[in-house]
Parts: C-alpha cells; sequence; structure tokens
C-alpha cells in the first residue's frame, strides 16, 4: 500500500525538481544551455508519463475535499488528519457517555421495577435469558 | 418528568388487567417515588396512577396509546390481526411485554469501545494530537520551492480548480521530437522581475542561538552613529548605577538571611524555619 504513495511521491519530487532547474535555466538563459533546456524538457514529459502511469494504481484512493480546502489556504493538510481525529476522539467519549448512562439507567429501571413488580420482572428476566437482575 | 413516567408505567404494564391494580398502583406509586429519589426531587407530588398500571391478570387488554413517533414495530398487532412478518420474535410470546424487542447484538461495533484503538489508530493519533502541528503548508512540504503559503486563489492555482474544471483528459505524453524543439529556443538573457516567481522563497525563521551569534558578530558601525543610539547609550548608563544598587541590596539581605551572618533576628529565624 505504501509503496504505491512512495512510488508517487518519488515521481513528483523528480518532476518539481526538474521543474525548478528549468526554472533556473529559463531565468537567466544562455544560448550555450539550449541543449540543457531540450533536455529538461523532454524529461518533464518522461516526469508526466512516470506519474501517470501511478494514476493506475491509485485509482481506488480517496481524498477528502476538506483536503483541498486546507492546502489552497496555505494551510499544513495533517490539520486536518489532526481535527478529523480529535473529533472523532470527542464523539466516541460523547457516545460511549450516553451509552454508559442508559446502561445505569437500565439497571436501575429493573432493579426498581423488580421490587414493584416481582412478578412481571422475574418473566422479563426469563424471556430476556438473565436469570439474575443486573446489579 | 410526570407525564413520561406515566406513560411509560402504562406502556409497560397496560396489557393486562386490573385485578391487582390497586396494590399495584400503590407500589407503582412507591416506585415513582424511589425514582424521584434517584433522579432528584420533584416540586410536585407524583398524581395518582391510573388503574391501568397494574399489572393484574383476567381482563383483556386495552388498547394501547399510539407512540408518538409511530416508527414502525411499535404499534402492537390486534390480537386476531396476524403478525407482520419481520415482527419481533420475542413479541409474539412476551406476555405483558408487548412492546419488547429484541436487544442490539453484543458483537455489534459501537461508540462504547474506543474506536481510535479498535481501528489501531493510537500511533496516528499521538503523531498528530501528541505535538503541535505546524500551521503553514510550507511546513508540510518544505522542498517545494516558490510561495506555496499563499491562498491558491492568489495565483489560480487551488486544487479546487481542479475537480471544478477538470483538465482534458485522454491525450498521451508523447516526447518532444527535434522539430517541435525548436519552438522552445530562447531569447538570451535574464528575465524580467515580475516573471521571477520560482525564486521568491518564503523568509526562513533563524535559530534564537543563529540570531545571537549574528548580533555579536555584526561590527558597530563605528562613525555617525545616530542620536537614538545615543540616547540607548545614556539610558543605559543612567540604569546602570540604580542596577549596582540593587544588586548590593540583595546581597546585603543575602547575607542578613544567612544562618552564618550573626546579626540575624529572632523573628526571622522562625520565619525561615516555618517556611521550611
Amino acid at each position: 500500500m505504501a509503496e504505491k504513495f512512495d512510488h508517487l511521491e518519488e515521481h513528483l519530487e523528480k518532476f518539481v525538481e526538474n521543474i525548478r532547474q528549468l526554472g533556473i535555466i529559463v531565468s537567466d538563459f544562455q544560448p550555450s544551455s539550449q541543449a540543457g533546456l531540450n533536455q529538461k524538457l523532454n524529461f518533464i514529459v518522461t516526469g508526466l508519463q512516470d506519474i501517470d502511469k501511478c494514476r493506475q494504481q491509485l485509482h481506488d484512493i480517496s481524498v477528502p475535499l476538506e483536503v483541498f480546502e486546507y492546502i489552497d489556504q496555505g494551510r499544513n493538510p495533517q490539520l486536518y488528519t489532526k481535527e478529523c481525529l480529535e473529533r472523532a476522539l470527542a464523539k466516541n467519549e460523547q457516545v460511549k457517555g450516553k451509552i454508559d448512562t442508559m446502561k445505569k439507567f437500565k439497571s436501575l429501571l429493573i432493579q426498581e421495577l423488580s421490587k414493584v413488580f416481582p412478578e412481571d420482572m422475574a418473566k422479563y428476566r426469563s424471556i430476556r435469558g438473565e436469570d439474575h437482575p443486573p446489579s | 418528568m410526570r407525564g413520561r413516567g406515566g406513560a411509560r408505567l402504562r406502556v409497560g404494564g397496560g396489557s393486562r388487567g386490573s385485578g391487582r391494580s390497586s396494590g399495584g398502583g400503590s407500589r407503582a406509586v412507591d416506585a415513582m417515588e424511589n425514582f424521584t429519589a434517584l433522579f432528584g426531587a420533584q416540586t410536585e407530588p407524583p398524581p395518582p396512577p391510573p388503574a391501568t398500571l397494574g399489572f393484574g391478570p383476567g381482563k383483556p387488554p386495552p388498547p394501547p396509546p399510539p407512540p408518538p413517533g409511530g416508527g414502525p414495530g411499535t404499534v402492537p398487532p390486534p390480537a386476531a390481526a396476524p403478525a407482520p412478518p419481520g415482527a419481533d420474535k420475542a413479541a409474539a410470546g412476551c406476555g405483558p411485554f408487548y412492546l419488547m424487542r429484541e436487544l442490539p447484538g453484543s458483537t455489534e461495533l459501537t461508540g462504547s469501545t474506543n474506536l481510535i484503538t479498535h481501528y489501531n489508530l493510537e500511533h496516528a493519533y499521538n503523531k498528530f494530537c501528541g505535538k503541535k502541528v505546524k500551521e503553514k503548508l510550507s511546513n508540510f512540504l518544505p522542498d517545494l520551492p516558490g510561495m506555496i503559503d499563499l491562498p491558491g486563489s492568489h495565483d489560480n492555482s487551488g486544487l479546487r480548480s481542479l475537480i471544478e474544471k477538470p483538465p482534458i483528459l485522454g491525450g498521451s505524453f508523447n516526447p518532444i521530437t527535434g522539430t517541435m524543439l525548436a519552438g522552445f529556443r530562447l531569447h538570451a538573457g535574464p528575465l524580467p522581475e515580475q516573471c521571477r516567481l520560482m525564486h521568491i522563497q518564503p523568509p526562513k525563521k533563524k535559530n534564537k542561538h543563529k540570531h545571537k551569534q549574528s548580533r555579536t558578530q555584526d561590527p558597530v558601525p563605528p562613525e555617525t552613529p545616530s542620536d537614538s543610539d545615543h540616547k540607548k547609550k545614556k539610558k543605559k548608563k543612567e540604569e546602570d548605577p540604580e542596577r549596582k544598587r540593587k544588586k548590593k541590596e540583595k546581597k546585603k539581605k543575602k547575607n542578613r538571611h544567612s544562618p552564618e551572618h550573626p546579626g540575624m533576628g529572632s523573628s526571622q529565624a522562625s520565619s525561615s524555619s516555618s517556611l521550611r
């Protein structure tokens, strides 16, 4: 799984480096550097071909749109991951709290109902398959 | 609370007759009192329970009240009517508990388990939430040239535009042949300033240590010092005797507090001992 990303990352880094070198050649162009420019242009074409090949291996990867927003705003996309994890944990804790409270309520309700309606609650427990009232 | 409690009890016990209704009713009142004790005191006492509160046998079940939501499975089928397909198996032979449903399976994944641990994400959580993540994109991609911290809308380089206006795909990338390369012949000479965007790098923060070194290494201009420099120097000179005085006072105080000093008062000694 990680190999796919490593390949893509490698190709992208090479491509960016080629573009940077091309920019340097172009920014102060000398007639003698025409051959180097031609070579770089072809490197860029091969770089694009390599990146295009990676596309086939990554067709099943989906990226959240919010990540694009983070990048477009010049923000670190790891912040998105961080916020997602924090949100997930907070929601998890919240739901756990609700479930625990409901469990407590259930046990208390059964306990109190067993005092008032012992026969019916015994039936209830037999239906539920519980031998003993939950403490 | 009152209405809810009554409704719940009615829902739970309304299917039976009122043979034991009076006893059951009084016990239900007790139960309600217990609940109020458990969940906080009520300002109003609970109302006398209706006659249908009891679980006593012998009376045909009255029609249960319609549920507020009217959800599927909550309305009990009439006695004569056949059970609807998909009805809970417990509903068939559960006696008075006509609203009883099957409990969710214990194997079901719910929020009661730590989902971060369940999906083996502790490492990711510690990595991203344990330490502070730097805000800027250049911290994530430090080797990328150019001003990448600026918003994409600034220079129309946003990734969002890839989705909104997808590029034309389908063509293949072919190498540029000799005749095509003729189109890339450039004029000699540097590019104009406004086109040199590639070389602009965001200013990087220097280390504090380095900064100090550079300060010390910076040669002080020997000639023509500005007026402000003079003022600063004067201020320093003015502050220096004051500082010295303060330091002397501090030293004196320290000497007084030290155990070797003979002139230490008893009150001071007691205070110091109490601090210890």
